[in-house]
């Protein structure tokens, strides 16, 4: 079993383990499991089919792009192995780290609510960042003490961006 | 003969390229204008000509009424199309353009101004015989006295930015505690969106429906009512699929509200188009006046394709002195069928509808019977964070709903955007839904649903990723791409350049 970290060209992360069982490929999120299996190339060059959780998926990869039954795209900007800790559940591999508050978008931070050191509930506001005209409010996924603030009021921030860190 | 030589385009987006066709298919130049950001938008490479107006911030460009002014005398321009948001409603605006000698191609300036604010709307809704919900009769000056107003009307309220559009500043708030929180925050943001932070609050329908009426007039006094639009499906009070007509009216409900939609038109001598939003109960069977918006609506194309006509060219022949070229009665004998709009927004809809700016990396519109596609965007644009969301429109139309939402759903599979996060994948979901396909919803459909949508869209994202850690495990991934094995700490960014030159080659290589 393998530890993955996949990152995609919009931003997102995709933490999962990774099993291989003779032709068949399991692949666990936090909350879903895929078993994948490979069929055999399809009708059309390059293409390739595969059975999802036994639905079959016609599937091409161009330059880094995933394409899914000609309808879906993907494309993977990173993919990293991690080395399974021992002793440590699957739950808790996947999980990653939990108290870093990552930014859900590109804007700009408009209001920060905590100070370093405020003790924090789930779902308290901890700062607001603005973009195509709307505000939107991060609110903290789990309780806890805000280690470290690192955006400032004004500031730009990318998706992806670490902002804040709750320990 | 064209009714102008040179029309100008105050706007960016969808809405402008639009406007331009319009305008080019009367004959007339189109004349865009554009800020830093949109240097190489699609709405400067569609015009005729293009000029500077000012830094990214809406309010140093779009909103920037004297740049938009010398742009126009620059160009040598003969009217200004506003499109909608930005300075579309802005009466001082109108005046401006007006006193440069310009055409304002929108309703009269005086006609602006008797309904400046939500507010105003509703004093002449309630003399033109039409029905209001119970609220604030003038802007709210403290917290207190909203508190106490609010006691009285009873919860749950909304609170509304009397200048707003576009569901900004707009709240609904369920007890006092609520109603402390987003004062303070709501009159930053009308400020912010408005440039005034007037409130005012209303009593808040629980459940109801979004509907709205196309008012249409001409200079001599002749009106229209171009039947409804249902705007229900929301989130956060803006709007994301509108269908025409709408699948809850009975023709004589619908018919009701002709009347005083034209006394109204008539008290303000009003023109061009109109649009006069409601609220509608499903239980009471009644409407409840919100606000007539004195602007073309985003959502017009579905009464375009349900009745055939151009409502932008006719709004350009109305301010060209034309009268309206049918009555009420050949109007009602022209609608034909069902039309579906959906707003495709750089969103992304599992993390509460947050933008999502960036290169598009990826662009395939739908074609076909029944599927027309708005579009601000082409491959390789670039979506900025520092304006509406919305980079296209695709609208579907068919002989009936469920032929309509075929098509939808058919065309939706077949529209292809890479590089943003878009609603697209939402709309799929919505268009296959069981309440969604029975007409049986209110504006709290989208959160209502949000736990099945999230649930069903992180799977599929989850499968897209398992699926790309099955192909590189398995070598395929590894074969057909150069993808580098590297930490997040030393990604390099391109620069802009270079990533659209990669994109443009990238894009044209994939087959779909």
């Amino acid at each position: 079993m393998k530890l993955l970290r996949i990152s995609s060209d919009l931003g997102d992360n995709y933490v999962m383990t990774y099993d291989q069982k003779g032709n068949e490929d399991i692949i666990k999120f936090e909350d879903n499991e895929f078993k994948i299996e490979y069929i055999g190339p399809g009708w059309r060059e390059g293409e390739l089919l595969f059975k999802i959780n036994g639905e079959v998926h016609r599937v091409y990869v161009d330059q880094g792009y995933i394409i899914i039954d000609d309808e879906t795209i993907f494309k993977v900007d990173r993919i990293t192995e991690t080395p399974i800790e021992q002793g440590k559940s699957i739950e808790e591999l996947i999980k990653g780290k939990e108290g870093e508050i990552l930014s859900p978008m590109q804007g700009r931070i408009v209001q920060i609510r905590v100070k370093e050191g405020d003790a924090v509930n789930k779902g308290q506001p901890l700062l607001s960042i603005e973009a195509m005209k709307s505000e939107t409010i991060i609110s903290a996924p789990v309780a806890g003490v805000v280690q470290k603030i690192l955006v400032k009021p004004g500031q730009g921030v990318k998706k992806g961006d670490l902002l804040l860190i709750i320990k | 003969m064209p009714p102008f030589g040179k029309v100008l385009v105050a706007n960016r987006g969808e809405i402008a390229v639009r406007v331009m066709k319009a305008v080019k298919e009367m004959g007339m130049k189109a004349v865009a204008v554009y800020s830093e950001a949109d240097k190489y938008a699609l709405h400067v490479k569609y015009a005729d000509e293009a000029y500077y107006i000012g830094p990214a911030p809406a309010l140093q460009s779009y909103l920037n009424i004297q740049a938009i002014i010398d742009a126009a005398e620059k160009a040598h321009a003969d009217a200004i199309h506003p499109g909608y948001g930005f300075l579309s409603e802005n009466a001082d605006f109108a005046e401006a353009v007006v006193k440069a000698g310009i055409t304002w191609i929108g309703p009269p300036v005086d006609a602006m101004r008797a309904i400046k604010s939500k507010l105003d709307g509703k004093r002449i809704a309630k003399q033109a015989g039409v029905p209001i919900s119970p609220g604030s009769d003038g802007p709210i000056e403290s917290l207190d006295e909203a508190l106490k107003l609010a006691e009285k009307i009873g919860y749950p309220i909304m609170v509304k930015a009397a200048f707003g559009g576009g569901g900004t500043g707009i709240t609904r708030v369920d007890n006092p505690d609520q109603l402390v929180e987003v004062w303070e925050r709501n009159k930053r943001l009308a400020y912010q969106a408005f440039g005034k932070a007037d409130l005012y609050i209303e009593k808040a329908a629980v459940n109801p429906r979004h509907i709205e009426f196309q008012l249409i007039g001409d200079k001599y006094g002749n009106y229209v009512v171009a039947w409804e639009r249902e705007c229900t499906i929301q989130r956060r009070n803006q709007k994301l699929i509108e269908e025409a007509p709408s699948p809850a009216l009975k023709m004589e409900e619908r018919e009701s509200m002709f009347e005083p939609i034209i006394k109204f038109g008539q008290l303000i001598h009003y023109y061009t188009l109109g649009t006069f939003e409601t609220v509608f109960s499903d239980t009471t069977r009644d409407f409840y006046f919100l606000e007539l918006n004195k602007r073309l609506q985003v959502e017009h194309p579905i009464t375009e394709l349900i009745f055939r006509l151009d409502l932008v060219k006719l709004q350009i022949n109305i301010v060209a002195d034309q009268p309206l070229p049918f009555t009420q009665e050949e109007l009602n004998k022209r609608v034909r069928g069902h039309a579906i709009e959906y707003r495709i927004n750089a969103e992304d809809p599992l993390n509460d509808f947050t933008g999502s700016s960036g290169f598009i990396t990826y662009y395939k519109e739908p074609t076909g019977p029944g599927v027309r596609v708005d579009s601000g965007v082409t491959l390789g644009s670039y979506v900025p964070p520092f304006y509406d969301s919305l980079v296209s429109k695709l609208i579907v139309y068919g002989p009936d709903r469920p032929t309509a939402i075929q098509a939808g759903i058919r065309a939706l599979n077949d529209y292809k955007i890479g590089g943003v996060r878009t609603t697209i994948e939402l709309y799929k979901w919505i268009s296959q839904e069981e309440d969604f396909q029975k007409g049986k919803f209110s504006t709290a459909y989208i959160s209502e649903k949000r736990e099945q949508f999230v649930k069903y869209l992180k799977a599929k994202e989850q499968m897209k990723a398992a699926l790309a850690a099955t192909l590189y495990q398995r070598g395929y991934y590894k074969k057909a791409t150069a993808i580098t094995q590297q930490t997040s700490q030393n990604t390099q960014r391109k620069s802009n350049w270079k990533t659209y030159g990669l994109l443009q080659q990238s894009s044209y290589r994939v087959m779909w």
